[in-house]
Formats: structure tokens, sequence, C-alpha cells
């Protein structure tokens, strides 16, 4: 997954009460509210997962919304996010080894799964510690182990609000590092 | 399985957002978070409570796989590989895995590689941008 740093625009509903300028600035409550909101949403099929704001870039007039009638404030931002793409080569770690297959994890995908048939020359040992290993007994693939995958196949799950990527270390330069 | 049936990044068919964002490679973005984890840290005395687990988990990648840790090393990587004509994707992608030759540019980056075999990418700046990781690498 390559790194993205994407233009947004995000409205920000201020509570009535936080209004009171004496205690706290109005731009510091709208951040707080902002990075509250940025941090809640996790990901979107749209941009992936969303990481951190990185540039502020104008915070609009109030205004009001016609049908809550709830204060707003439309925020300009820049954010930097992390998508799966189709194709693209990536280094993951092993988290798991089951019995037909590997998961593996990258940034903040947890989901990434690599599956024997697509691990030509590896078979499962569970002898002492489980692992995968080569044929010609010259790598092994096991917990903890840095491996450079190809991205196979990728789906949004909607009511998780995250990724599923199916993995193949069938290529060139593609296995354990 | 539902991504989009075009979507090749080996043939560089990568999605509008790739293509209207810029791109940014891991070292890139270990020193974008850490500056981030620095403003929290002012700003809270505990900056774990403003940090998301995508932002955690995030940083503990790209400080871990990062090839080059300082800023003056960074930006050298971003300027050598901006002399060749690629992608902002491609460019990430080589910077990300500094392949040591053509042979595995090509393999990591097939779109380098033109039809009549001839290659978009320059190999001698290549090579000196794996020396400058060499110099640096803590994997």
């Amino acid at each position: 997954m390559v790194f993205l740093e994407i233009g947004m625009n995000e409205d920000i509903v201020v509570p009535f009460h936080m209004l009171d300028l004496e205690r706290l600035p109005l731009p510091k409550v709208i951040l707080l509210n902002l990075l509250h909101r940025i941090s809640c949403r996790k990901a979107s099929n749209e941009h992936g997962y969303y990481i951190a704001i990185t540039t502020l870039h104008t915070i609009s007039e109030l205004h009001q919304d016609e049908d809550t009638g709830a204060i707003l404030f439309t925020v300009s931002l820049s954010c930097t996010t992390v998508k799966p793409c189709k194709g693209e080569i990536l280094i993951g770690t092993v988290t798991r080894i089951l019995e037909d297959g590997i998961i593996l994890k990258y940034g903040p995908m947890s989901n990434i799964l690599l599956s024997e048939t697509r691990m030509n020359d590896y078979e499962l040992d569970m002898s002492e510690e489980p692992m995968f290993l080569n044929v010609n007994g010259l790598s092994y693939i096991k917990k903890g182990t840095k491996v450079r995958f190809k991205v196979l196949d990728i789906k949004w799950i909607e009511r998780e609000k995250d990724f599923i990527i199916w993995a193949t270390i069938l290529g060139d330069y593609l296995g354990p590092i | 399985m539902s991504a989009d049936e075009d979507e090749n990044a080996a043939e560089l068919k990568i999605g509008e957002e790739f293509l209207k964002a810029k791109c940014l490679m891991n070292c890139e973005v270990a020193l974008i978070l850490d500056r981030r984890l620095e403003q929290l840290q002012q700003m809270s005395d505990d900056p774990t409570n403003q940090m998301s687990q995508v932002f955690e988990k995030s940083h503990q990648y790209v400080k871990r796989f990062s090839r080059y840790k300082n800023q003056d090393a960074v930006k050298q990587v971003r300027e050598i590989l901006s002399r060749n004509k690629l992608a902002e994707f491609e460019l990430c992608v080589l910077g990300n895995l500094c392949p040591e030759t053509v042979e595995e540019a090509i393999a990591m980056v097939p779109s380098l590689k033109m039809e009549d075999d001839h290659m978009l990418l320059d190999m001698d700046p290549l090579t000196n941008m794996v020396q400058l990781s060499s110099s640096e690498c803590s994997c």
C-alpha cells in the first residue's frame, strides 16, 4: 500500500455550549472535534485508512445546518491515508500460521491472507514451532517473519470498516526476507 | 472478491485516488508521524489517548520498514528518483523496496519496462540510493 496525502473537506458540528470563547479558543474546539472524528472513522473504501491530519488549510465561517439547526464549520484539510492496490508488492509480517496458510499484517491492516496454494514449495511443519518450510530446507516462514508478497485481490468490509487482502508469493523476488 | 477488475498496479492501472493524491514513501510518512507525535505530546499529558490504533500501527510499521532515517536522506531519495520519468506511485514503490538490480526493479514495478524492452529507469541513481540505504538501514 502506498501512503497518500489527500485533500478533504469536513463539516464539523460544534455543540452550542462549546461556543463560549472565554473558555477555549474556537479553532482549538474545532480541531479537537476534527481529530476525534477522523480517529473514530478508521477507514473508507474511497480513501483507505485515515492515519493523521497533516495540514489544516481553512476553517469556514460559522453556518447552520438547515435541517438540524446544528452549528457547523467546514474545514479544509490534508490527511495521510494508506490504501491497498491490486498488483502491488508489499512487505508484511506473519502473525499466525494456520493449516492452510498464513495471516500477515501490514501497517494498520491485519487481515492479509496468504493461502498455501499461493506458496509453491512450502509445506507446513508443526514439529516444534508451527512454520511453513521450503521443500529445499533453505527458508522458512513462521510467526514474525517478514514476507514480500503481491496483492492478489482486495475486499472492503463496510460493517468492519476494514479491508481483506488476498496475497501471493508466487513470483520472482517474493517470499520471506 | 470485489476489487475493481481493471485495477493492476503492475501495469500502472491504479485508481483515481492514487493519481489525484500525492504518494508518500514509508520514510516520508515516518517523518510526518514523528512530528505529529511530538505535537500530540505537547498538546496532552497522555498523547496515547489522542492516537488512534490506525496511527499507532502505521507509525510502528513505517519506523520499522523505513530505509532512510534522516530528513536529508529522505529528500535526497525523492530527488534521485524524480530524475527519472516515473509516476508518483512507481517512485514510492521503488523508494520503499529499494531493488538492487534491474531484474529486481522490473519484478517489483513491471510498468517500468517499456514494450521495446527499454527501461524507464536509469539504474545508476538507483544504485546510489541503495548505497545510501545501506549506510542508514537499521532493518
